[in-house]
């Protein structure tokens, strides 16, 4: 059956109409979560607050789990289902040029919205960064693509990569979240912090 | 020791873990879910999507359409004696061979079908079509009504309506331009075997592949 849009059980319009309203359901969990402060999600490199770590990677093994019984089920073709390519080098300075940004800004691309949504100023400061980011990397595209496109790994998948197959690799993925949550609270309880 | 046990955050882990056992468990799914129904099928046979113009694919020959991929599912002696001009040979009992998998399953080029009559492009039509691909076509009457209509137009009766005449006057010139018969010919049959134009070596054509990135 899945994913609708390759098999045109939706159209392309269609979905981008679902994804603005999964969009916006987004964006209002953010905020209600309280991913609109930026010192709540600098606090999961501190210590003393690891909301987002658990928020995202909770979000990331439900999804495993239910595309995998989706799949298991014959609701979804997962072999077709659009995965991103690696370009190892550029993910790691892109990760690195991210996280740093993560920790002196106190927002990511997706909460420096959430938080400007409700008129934090340090948000609107934050995005006019993105900007001149994106304003530099594209005029210094040239420079940058010699690492842009280095070390080009294809569409791998942990399970392929790993040579496991795919249950394993989720079972995996799904313990290793469960001992970061357990890590996480314990910092909390090291690095509290009282007011932020 | 108890309050720890019902905490929510231990429950939540446990399901998770209990999820992934299961999932760990089971053997991966590796059925192809998407097929059409039976019914599905029908329906488009009902309608005769999958039918194109002789008219139709002269013209797109004529103007050497990029998009136009003809299939002459015949088998390959037959193939070699006569083909429409850009066909490849795909004989019926190869059709579902590897190595036309990339020709059947793509979304770029305009697959048509042709053999003698239409009943054998009708049933590889149907099993592509089962299979989920798409942009295969049949042609409307195969070879067989390509000679009567496009290689040997009859003029018309003269009591024929107006766009009768503008279909054999687009038929004519087709013909001529295809290297058809005799431009009127009064025997439907007498020249399809002088007007056969020479088959030229194919190479096999890739078909571009589709996707998203």
């Amino acid at each position: 059956m899945g994913p609708l849009v390759v098999n045109e059980i939706i159209s392309e319009n269609t979905n981008l109409l679902l994804a603005f309203f999964i969009g916006i359901g987004f964006g209002f969990v953010l905020e209600q979560a309280g991913f609109s402060s930026s010192r709540k999600l600098a606090g999961v490199f501190y210590g003393y607050d690891t909301v987002v770590l658990k928020v995202f990677f909770t979000g990331a093994i439900t999804a495993m789990i239910g595309l995998l019984f989706f799949s298991l089920f014959g609701w979804i073709d997962l072999s077709i289902v659009y995965v991103n390519e690696t370009y190892l080098w550029s993910a790691i300075v892109g990760g690195v040029i991210m996280g740093a940004g993560f920790i002196m800004g106190g927002y990511c691309p997706g909460t420096s919205f959430c938080g400007a949504a409700i008129g934090k100023i340090d948000a609107y400061i934050f995005i006019l960064g993105l900007f001149i980011g994106v304003f530099i990397f594209g005029e210094g595209f040239n420079l940058f693509e010699p690492l842009f496109m280095a070390e080009f790994m294809g569409y791998p998948r942990l399970s392929e990569f790993f040579g496991l197959t795919e249950g394993i690799t989720a079972l995996l993925v799904i313990v290793a979240a469960v001992i970061m949550f357990w890590i996480g609270e314990w910092a909390e309880k090291k690095f509290p912090r009282e007011e932020y | 020791m108890n309050k720890i046990f019902y905490s929510p955050r231990i429950i939540a882990s446990i399901v998770f873990v209990m999820f992934g056992l299961i999932i760990a468990a089971v053997p991966k799914n590796t059925t192809t879910p998407f097929k059409l129904t039976a019914e599905q099928i029908l329906n488009e046979i009902k309608s005769g999507t999958q039918y194109v113009d002789a008219e139709m694919i002269a013209q797109m020959i004529v103007e050497k359409d990029p998009s136009l991929q003809l299939i002459d599912l015949r088998p390959e002696s037959e193939f070699q004696k006569y083909s429409l001009e850009g066909a490849i040979n795909i004989p019926i009992d190869n059709l579902l061979s590897p190595a036309y998998y990339d020709i059947l399953n793509q979304g770029v080029m305009t697959n048509v079908f042709y053999s003698n009559g239409s009943t054998r492009a009708n049933e590889a039509w149907m099993l592509v079509r089962q299979l989920g691909y798409q942009n295969n076509y049949v042609l409307s009457g195969g070879l067989n009504y390509w000679f009567e209509t496009i290689m040997n137009p009859q003029a018309p009766s003269a009591t024929s309506p107006d766009d009768e005449f503008a279909k054999y006057d687009f038929r004519k010139a087709a013909s001529q331009a295809l290297g058809g018969g005799a431009v009127i010919s009064a025997e439907p049959t007498s020249s399809t075997s002088k007007a056969i134009p020479k088959p030229k070596p194919q190479g096999k054509k890739q078909a571009v592949k589709g996707g998203c990135s």
